[in-house]
């Protein structure tokens, strides 16, 4: 009786004569409407911006078409940010998967144990996530502060005299000094995905490999490594798309500089829309840094899709 | 209980038409003042604001703050300013931004506040800035222009006067640091991190050469620039960190003794003066080094006031910025807050030198200063030049290749926007 199915309640309502798709079409009207207002109308707004040049302080405004994308194929600097972008994405990226993998196993093994150490564990290794990314990196830049940093300091106690190095003020090591903050601060994240894959692994699978005399790693390579797959895969379409718009951290750091060394797209991109003001070639800038997410992301989507195929 | 309430309304009403019909005090006019935090006390600008009020019984000037960010500034202003609907009634810009905020008619000519002839008055450097197509956009409220520190007890020590050319500089530097073998000093520090700090370095080097970055000769514009990653490379008289440093980077290594010279505004006078300071007396300023045969070349800095076109209270407003700029307001401004006056007739009032000496030896720098170039591009042409003198200062590009880049840069900006337009106007 409480059950009351949705033909009834259709037959009793009458006036209103609609099939049970169309029902539910309207029924997510306002979640369709909700998101299109939300993240489709800025998204256009700023693809309808990278078509027009716009520069208020010189009154301009007008349809240009594709001009802001051929421009930038001929631009030097848009292709150095690109080529920092994707440098510093590769790096940090797979730094953070084996570092978080590595911090997974280890919080994996702790928890089997069990005891009080796990909780300080935990906390320690969440830490860096839970900091804000503008902090962390003005501490990082206390670290590498070259005359008076930890850094340095501890190069020289380790006994490297000559080790008195610029690490944000030389442009080879600029870049990587920001991969480092980076990795620190996003290991975490990796670390916890991963850790919550690995305690869905059934154990017996593992005792089962043991007697059939498995070793910890042709277990670790026949059933935590295919079973974690699809995690992994989230962690890195996770970590591509962030460090692929990494802005806060470099910002910080180094400002870009120097000599462009590490500016990404998301800096050339600020630089372009708020201190020069260039509406239109600015948003054709972050619309190629979307475009750059996208098809980095999708690849990892048909990886994911068929790694589940041939699973499943 | 209802009774109260009615009474209490009627009472209100009643009260309220009484003011309003005989009209004595009407309702005060609010004046928005926008400004960048300033560093020093705060109390002395609203100390000054309610003095403003009092002289002009009705009006309220109410203070806004913005962070003092000159970047975030910028880009609060240009948003705010380009709906045409402001919503303050003065703002404070930095020198560098009264062309462009001219020639996009977002704010409005001040002929009638300062008039030609009060001009002299004032340094021409600032003038010459606020100036667009003969109208005067912007009245200049403080003013500053980059200066050489330099450590008198060391140079006393080795018997050596400050220098006058910039390979003077070189050569005095790698003595100091010879004779001193301290492995914490260095020579010479300024502003080399990639952001307009650079620009004003780079200016000044090749302006004291007898050119510019984009215009003048390209030989001298090559060396002035080399001169700048020689400091570092062949010289080492520069730290590399310096590539990273901005003025309060470069004020902590030199107020902690670590560097014998440092190019910076005079701000930092005042602070490394202060009490506890580690170089306290023992440092002294000079105007910046020249190439020989040219002259100092000191860069212009400093802000000023104006007034959005969308203002309702024009002549108030007008009225306020008068008055922030007289030379009382600006005796106070300078003594309470340490900034430098921009009337001339200041810099010879014994009072005021007695309370502030070093003004003394700021008056010919401020007078030559020279703005950096006087276009309403000139943010886009820096944040495209800027990369390629950074990458000079660490070693990443020769001098002549990024002078190429340099001017082909601003060459191709300059044309695309003349011909923009010319478009526009057709």
């Amino acid at each position: 009786m409480t059950d009351r199915s949705f033909t009834e309640i259709k037959k009793r309502s009458g006036t209103i004569h609609l099939s049970e798709r169309a029902w539910g079409y309207l029924f997510a009207c306002p979640a369709f409407i909700l998101v299109s207002l939300i993240a489709l109308a800025p998204i256009n707004a700023a693809l309808w911006l990278s078509l027009r040049q716009q520069l208020p302080i010189f009154g301009i405004d007008e349809f240009v078409g594709a001009r802001n994308y051929l421009q930038l194929l001929g631009d030097e600097r848009f292709w150095a940010a690109c080529r920092t972008t994707l440098y510093f994405t590769a790096l940090s990226v797979s730094a953070e998967l084996l570092l978080g993998f590595g911090f997974a196993l280890l919080l994996n093994r702790l928890s089997d144990g069990a005891g009080r150490g796990l909780r300080w564990a935990h906390v320690m290794i969440i830490l860096p996530w839970a900091i804000p990314t503008v902090v962390s990196a003005q501490i990082w830049a206390w670290l590498y502060q070259p005359d008076f940093g930890l850094l340095n300091y501890l190069l020289y106690a380790a006994g490297m005299t000559g080790g008195r190095i610029d690490w944000l003020a030389d442009p080879d090591w600029a870049i990587h000094a920001a991969v480092v903050m980076d990795v620190w601060k996003t290991t975490p994240f990796a670390a916890l995905l991963l850790l919550a894959g690995l305690k869905t692994v059934p154990q017996e699978l593992y005792a089962a490999a043991r007697v059939d005399g498995a070793g910890t790693w042709e277990q670790f390579r026949r059933i935590t490594l295919p079973l974690l797959m699809p995690v992994v895969l989230i962690v890195l379409v996770f970590r591509t798309m962030d460090a692929i718009r990494v802005f806060d951290a470099v910002f910080v750091l180094t400002g870009g500089g120097p000599g462009n060394s590490t500016e990404t797209l998301s800096i050339y991109a600020y630089k372009t829309l708020f201190q020069t003001l260039q509406f239109g070639y600015g948003s054709a800038l972050a619309t190629a840094m979307f475009v750059l997410a996208a098809v980095l992301s999708l690849l990892y989507l048909l990886l994911l899709r068929r790694h589940v195929q041939e699973s499943g | 209980m209802m009774i109260g309430v009615f009474l209490l309304l009627w009472l209100a009403t009643t009260l309220g038409c009484t003011q309003t019909g005989e009209g004595t005090d009407r309702a005060p006019t609010t004046v928005v003042f926008k400004h960048g935090k300033l560093s020093g006390d705060g109390r002395v600008l609203s100390d000054l604001l309610r003095d403003f009020e009092r002289r002009h019984p009705g009006i309220l000037v109410r203070e806004e703050l913005l962070p003092a960010d000159s970047d975030r500034q910028h880009q609060y202003y240009a948003m705010n300013l380009d709906g045409g609907k402001a919503p303050f009634d003065l703002l404070a810009i930095d020198t560098i931004w009264a062309q462009e905020f001219a020639k996009a008619r977002w704010i409005a000519p001040l002929d009638e506040v300062l008039t030609p002839a009060e001009r002299d008055e004032f340094f021409p450097g600032p003038i010459e800035a606020a100036t667009f197509q003969e109208r005067l956009y912007a009245v200049p409220w403080y003013v500053d222009a980059g200066v050489l520190y330099y450590r008198r007890d060391l140079l006393d020590r080795h018997g050596l006067e400050p220098p006058r050319t910039w390979l003077e500089l070189a050569r005095i530097a790698k003595l100091v640091l010879k004779a001193e073998q301290n492995s914490a000093l260095t020579g010479f520090v300024w502003q080399g991190k990639q952001y307009e700090g650079l620009m004003c370095v780079a200016l000044e080097v090749l302006r004291s050469n007898g050119t510019d970055l984009w215009a003048g000769d390209r030989d001298r514009a090559e060396y002035g620039l080399r001169f700048l990653r020689e400091t570092i490379a062949t010289h080492g008289i520069t730290p590399l960190s310096t590539s990273m440093a901005d003025e309060e980077s470069t004020r902590w290594i030199f107020g902690e003794g670590h560097a014998l010279f440092m190019r910076n505004w005079p701000y930092a006078w005042s602070l490394l003066q202060q009490e506890g300071s580690p170089v306290r007396g023992k440092i002294g300023v000079v105007p910046l080094p020249a190439f020989s045969g040219f002259r100092s070349a000191p860069v212009l800095g400093g802000w000023m006031l104006a007034i959005p076109n969308s203002s309702t209270h024009q002549e108030v407003v007008g009225e306020l910025i008068s008055f922030l700029t007289s030379p009382d307001t600006q005796r106070r401004i300078a003594v309470e807050l340490g900034y430098n006056p921009v009337r001339r007739a200041l810099y010879t009032d014994q009072s005021l030198l007695e309370l502030r000496p070093l003004l003394k030896d700021l008056y010919p720098i401020l007078l030559g200063a020279k703005p950096r170039p006087v276009t309403p591009y000139y943010l886009l042409l820096s944040q495209a030049v800027q990369p390629e003198v950074s990458a000079v200062v660490v070693g990443r590009r020769s001098p002549a290749e990024a002078l190429d880049a340099i001017r082909r840069r601003v060459d191709q900006i300059m044309g695309e926007q003349t011909s923009t337009a010319r478009l526009g106007r057709s």
